[in-house]
């Protein structure tokens, strides 16, 4: 079966826009998580991790014309695949045909919401508008702004998006279908699931904290991460450096309930399970974990219980939730998470888990607080747990 | 060669199971109301069935239709079944509801409801009837599009251990029902060719 | 009491889509989670929209509303000591 590499990748987050920047944020220890600054909603109480640019900057930033129609979920997404293109020496080639395949939930949402009103007018201005409002479309956006890809694929499996975005497009590369795939997700906030995960009392009003036995719930975050995936012989054909190896991936399905991970982490410890098996790796192997560490209740308690179950309870490797710093990007966090997994990776440091203070005492861990790591960092595993109990671990190890 | 085995089609009219209507008479119009006298027409003895939205009952209608029909035993945890869908509309027939419940005016936002705006909850609803322990998947597409619905399903065989996918298009908006649910079988001696120019005759 | 009681197994119902449920299947004192009606966690939510839709009252602490949810008992008493509607 063929290799799949990393050739490239980019991410916008509440760290701030492109690599350099999350890089930044990630050792200085500042979090994106603050009060909202854009999204207008009745919540403006609850810490959110928006992006800091207001949606007329992002315009600017990605290039996209005042007059064309366009989402924030699209711009963020856009922003993100140029550097991705970029890194991988791919951007303006037409002939290499990628393929795009991107996780979205909110689509154009959040400028529905905000014009239906004025749409049920006699008005016609805002009319337009519903024409971004779906998934499929934003993916067609972010694709046509660049062009050149021979197929787009829109996934929506709430939080696992992104993550299942990689799954699939590392599968066409294995199984012949391309040569070069391009994956990741795209999501930005907006008052339909603000209000949706507040109904579902699952957000903390205070900064997430992750891990920790005081932790509350989650706080919603907005970001677009993409990676480019490439075939060993296209790697070799244009003579790029690959940046790191896609080892291994598993997706599970937890079967327990729509929103809630079952108790003791079943359908995660199958994810996990899966991936190293693809992998060819032992648990041991593995020197960090950016877990999926919502900082609800219930996903720590279930995604602590399912680390020790597969990795023994006394060789959790590092682990630590990077949740505490973008907030939860839901349909792009498998994206944001694997960008940031790889930087420490290929960077050789650990992210800090932040905001913990108070252990777990049924977990036999405890999340990283110390950036070092105790060994060189040659593969790292990275989780997204969508509800519908749908379960993902991607594993990326270093060449 | 891959084996679709049993399928069911549900639209407003009727459902079918494998080539034969079965034998629903419906009163009243069509939406939501149907979808239950589909379900006492199972007597599933779910009562769960109640409280998923419209696009989960759907699916979830024609799911139990084709895995009754091949006897599937639900008691028992299986990873070796995937379980892929896709529609158009994700899901905007839940959504509206939902945003019905955050009316400014009337403001009260309904948990039970919000859970359904997600399109792969109904993946989440079968794989829980079921105990399928496998990967599941949801996609959105432009239309029905049996090549690339084709693909969807041969990427979820490339998984190692899956050796069936209860996969199709599941798409239902405003009262409007178009379900396409089949199990395809990695090694059958029985069913159709599982390809292109079968998927959209089915359809 | 009685009529508030009927009157909230009727909204019980209607809320959390018990649809082959009537009010006279609900045994008033019978826990409504675990055992009883068996409700989960999205159901205990919902019942905190109840109450605040239909009696006003806002609970903000969902560990409190454990107590207050047992049974239908608890919930009725609960609301005519609270209800601002």
């Amino acid at each position: 079966m063929e290799k799949v590499y990393v050739t490239g990748y980019g991410i916008i987050s509440a760290l701030g826009a492109g690599t350099p920047a999350t890089l930044e944020s990630l050792h200085r220890r500042k979090s994106g998580i603050g009060p909202l600054r854009w999204l207008e909603s009745m919540h403006s109480h609850l810490p959110c991790a928006e992006i800091p640019f207001s949606t007329d900057e992002l315009r600017r930033m990605a290039g996209v014309p005042e007059e064309e129609m366009t989402t924030r979920t699209s711009l963020m997404g856009i922003i993100a695949l140029g550097e991705a293109l970029e890194m991988a020496g791919i951007r303006g080639k037409n002939s290499l045909n990628p393929v795009l395949i991107s996780g979205t939930t909110v689509g154009g949402m959040e400028n529905t919401e905000k014009y239906f009103l004025k749409m049920l007018t006699p008005d016609k201005t805002y009319d337009d508008y519903i024409l971004s409002h779906d998934c499929g479309v934003c993916t067609q956006m972010i694709a046509d702004h660049y062009g050149g890809f021979s197929m787009l694929s829109t996934l929506s499996t709430a939080c696992s998006s992104a993550a299942n975005a990689l799954i699939m497009g590392s599968d066409m590369i294995r199984t012949g279908r391309t040569t070069i795939a391009v994956v990741g997700g795209s999501e930005c906030l907006s008052k339909f699931h603000l209000n949706g995960f507040n109904t579902l009392k699952i957000l903390d009003k205070d900064p997430c904290r992750p891990f920790d036995d005081t932790r509350a719930g989650l706080n919603l975050g907005e970001g677009a991460a993409y990676l480019v995936l490439e075939s060993e012989a296209s790697v070799k054909a244009r003579g790029v450096k690959p940046l790191c190896l896609v080892a291994g991936y598993g997706n599970a399905c937890d079967a327990y309930h729509q929103t809630a991970s079952s108790p003791e982490g079943d359908g995660a410890v199958l994810s996990m399970t899966k991936a190293l098996k693809e992998a060819g790796l032992t648990p041991g192997d593995i020197d960090y974990v950016n877990a999926h560490g919502t900082g609800t209740p219930n996903n720590d308690e279930s995604e602590g219980k399912a680390l020790m179950r597969v990795f023994g309870a006394d060789s959790v490797p590092p682990v630590s939730s990077t949740k505490s710093y973008t907030g939860h990007t839901t349909s792009a966090a498998g994206g944001v998470e694997s960008v940031i997994s790889i930087l420490a990776m290929l960077n050789d440091f650990l992210p800090v888990n932040l905001n913990y203070k108070n252990p777990m005492e049924m977990l036999s861990f405890r999340p990283v607080t110390d950036e070092k790591p105790p060994r060189p960092i040659r593969h790292v595993m990275t989780n997204s747990f969508g509800f519908g109990g749908n379960d993902t671990t991607c594993i990326f190890s270093k060449i | 060669m891959k084996k679709i085995t049993s399928y069911c089609r549900i639209t407003d009219q009727q459902v079918i199971l494998n080539g034969k209507k079965l034998e629903i008479s419906f009163s009243g119009d069509p939406g939501s109301a149907r979808l239950t006298e589909i379900y006492r027409y199972l007597d599933a003895k779910y009562p769960k069935f109640h409280k998923m939205d419209n696009l989960s009952k759907a699916g979830f209608l024609a799911s139990e239709i084709v895995l009754r029909s091949l006897d599937y035993d639900s008691e028992t945890p299986d990873g070796s079944t995937s379980v892929v869908f896709a529609n158009r509309s994700a899901s905007l027939d839940d959504d509206k509801r939902f945003q019905e419940t955050i009316d400014p005016d009337n403001y009260y936002p309904s948990p039970a409801v919000f859970v359904y705006t997600l399109p792969n909850i109904v993946t989440g609803e079968v794989a829980i009837r079921n105990k399928i322990l496998g990967e599941t998947s949801f996609f959105i597409l432009k239309d029905f599009d049996a090549e690339k619905i084709h693909i969807f399903i041969e990427w979820a065989f490339s998984s190692p251990g899956i050796n069936r996918v209860l996969c199709g298009w599941t798409e239902y908006l405003d009262d409007l029902c178009d379900v396409l649910v089949m199990m395809v079988e990695k090694e059958s001696p029985e069913g159709m060719d599982f390809n292109t120019l079968n998927i959209n005759q089915l359809y | 009491m009685e009529e508030l009681i009927l009157e909230l197994k009727k909204q019980i119902i209607e809320a959390l889509n018990l649809e082959d449920i009537t009010p006279d299947d609900i045994d008033t004192n019978a826990p409504l989670f675990v055992e009883g009606l068996g409700l989960d966690s999205i159901d205990a939510l919902e019942l905190i929209v109840l109450m605040e839709k239909n009696y006003g009252i806002k609970l903000e602490d969902p560990g409190k509303s454990k107590e207050i949810f047992k049974s239908v008992a608890t919930m009725a008493e609960y609301i005519q000591k609270h209800r601002t509607k």
